[in-house]
């Protein structure tokens, strides 16, 4: 049995687990033997101290959702790719903007944002004052810079 | 334009192509890198991005009630549907529940978007396979849906008509009068255009059997809509878990069991006669009543406060539309959190497009129904 640090309600009347990122992965695949076959979304939340990972969750079946909850220090959690294939475009997007690292994903890299940008957007300590313009090289890839002259 | 950028050497005389960015077929701004094997294409990897505007945290600095008119810019052909499902996230953590006649006029109006998203998806994927004259029908029936919107919120496609509570504006006899008009002429023509289509051996042969998606594959990916429909799931947010007032009207899901492209076609018309049965009895049971909640009175509106958080789906032309809303007290969202049902079911294209003709690229791309804000939001 996986240990459940706490169990609440939500204002939506959703089930929210919370666990330790250790045992997410058996979590996960213990709720996906019992049916969750469709995992829906995963958000990434900035607590300023910390980072909060959600998980929904969805039963085709039996029509039911559950929150999974897990809180990381050290930016890192582990990827779920190898349960759910829906797991590797958002845990990407989660990376590219959150800047959560997700352990074992197979192919971790930005999804909207050129490979050299500066920062994670969705973070609260996030500049938004500063500008970075986006260039095209000779290979056809995006890269971001600082310089005006250089972007468009 | 599709242009070969450069031949590397894979070893085994395949060739790297590229497609897009700003490509007629690729609805928008979706880049595809594609390494055929001759005229079979090997592997596809989508690129996505360019139409980034990072809709999340524009969402985290505004109000509660400023936040709507960027999700108009999601899905802009269907923007009646993304303000149902934010709406339906930020009511609830805000406690404004809608009365009763704006829930109804909400079905009718989201029925309307979802018809037009519908319209401008079959004129377009026929462009994708070579057909001009459908395109035209599917257009004026939309610009009829527009005009519509046009007469209750002043805009055509970004329509901002939906609020916090309530709508901007009530219905009139004139609105009622072109609905109930509009609804008794589509379903001759949607007749006509279904044929224009299926009558059509190349539309056909280019369809049936190309771009088979299993259903165990499709909920793995997290793919919903008219897409896991057409594999032959019967799963609809708005019978599963009742928003608004649909538990309260009759109607059909469609569902397929041919899963190629062809399924995702019917499917989607099928859809749209099933919205115009829905509105045909919402528009006679709508009830009379206030058209906005008072405790959400426009002057009051920026104080309002959420706390807690909460997540909302609703059925939007693309699939499950989720809105997962956090606040901590404050005039503002703490986080916004959107599941695009586009973007999943892109995702889907690296295993519908392996080992097929790169002609059946475009049509696969075509049943997908990518709306690029949405995607890239």
């Amino acid at each position: 049995m996986v240990e459940i640090l706490e169990e609440s309600k939500g204002k939506d009347g959703r089930r929210i687990l919370k666990v330790a990122k250790e045992n997410l992965i058996a979590l996960m695949a213990n709720l996906k033997d019992q049916g969750f076959d469709h995992l829906s979304l995963i958000t990434g939340v900035d607590r300023k101290d910390r980072l909060e990972v959600v998980y929904h969750v969805h039963s085709m079946k039996k029509n039911e959702y559950i929150v999974v909850k897990t809180e990381t220090l050290d930016e890192r959690v582990p990827s779920l790719t190898s349960l759910y294939s829906s797991a590797n475009w958002d845990e990407r997007e989660q990376y590219d903007l959150m800047g959560i690292i997700f352990e074992g994903h197979p192919n971790l890299k930005r999804m909207f944002l050129p490979e050299n940008w500066a920062g994670h957007p969705l973070r609260k300590n996030y500049d938004l004052q500063k500008v970075q313009y986006i260039n095209m090289d000779e290979n056809g890839e995006d890269y971001a810079t600082f310089d005006s002259g250089d972007g468009w | 334009m599709t242009e070969i950028t450069k031949s590397k050497d894979f070893g085994n005389g395949w060739v790297e192509l590229n497609i897009g960015p700003q490509h007629p077929s690729t609805h928008g701004v979706l880049r595809l890198k594609v390494k055929l094997d001759g005229e079979i294409i090997r592997e596809v990897e989508p690129v996505i991005g360019y139409l980034h505007r990072n809709a999340e945290k524009i969402c985290e600095l505004d109000y509660y009630c400023d936040s709507l008119i960027y999700f108009d810019r999601m899905d802009y052909v269907g923007a009646m549907n993304m303000e149902v499902g934010y709406l339906e996230a930020a009511e609830k953590l805000l406690g404004i529940p809608p009365p009763e006649r704006v829930q109804w006029i909400r079905v009718i109006m989201a029925e309307l978007s979802r018809i037009a998203a519908h319209l401008v998806w079959a004129g377009a994927f026929g462009l994708d396979l070579g057909m001009l004259t459908p395109f035209f029908y599917c257009f004026i029936e939309r610009e009829k849906i527009l005009r519509i919107f046009t007469e209750t919120c002043g805009t055509r496609q970004e329509t901002n008509y939906m609020s916090i509570g309530g709508v901007y504006q009530d219905f009139n006899d004139k609105i009622v009068y072109d609905i109930e008009e509009f609804i008794e002429q589509f379903p001759k023509k949607l007749g006509v255009i279904f044929d224009a289509y299926v009558k059509n051996d190349i539309f056909i042969s280019r369809n049936k059997g190309i771009g088979i998606l299993e259903p165990e594959v499709a909920i793995d990916y997290g793919v919903t809509g008219p897409m896991l429909r057409a594999s032959g799931i019967d799963y609809d947010v708005r019978k599963a878990e009742p928003y608004l007032v649909y538990d309260k009207v009759n109607f059909d899901i469609p569902v397929s069991y041919k899963k190629d492209n062809l399924a995702r076609f019917l499917v989607r018309f099928e859809e749209m006669r099933q919205s115009i049965k829905i509105i045909q009895q919402a528009i006679k049971k709508i009830p009379d009543g206030p058209y906005f909640n008072p405790k959400a009175k426009k002057s009051l509106m920026i104080r309002l406060r959420g706390e807690g958080e909460t997540y909302a789906r609703t059925e939007s032309p693309k699939g499950e539309f989720g809105v997962y809303l956090v606040g901590d007290g404050g005039v503002k969202p703490y986080r916004v959190r959107v599941r695009s049902p586009s973007f999943k079911n892109l995702s889907i294209l690296p295993v519908l497009a392996k080992d097929v003709m790169i002609a059946d690229l475009v049509a696969i791309s075509g049943t997908i129904d990518l709306v690029f804000g949405e995607v890239d939001r």
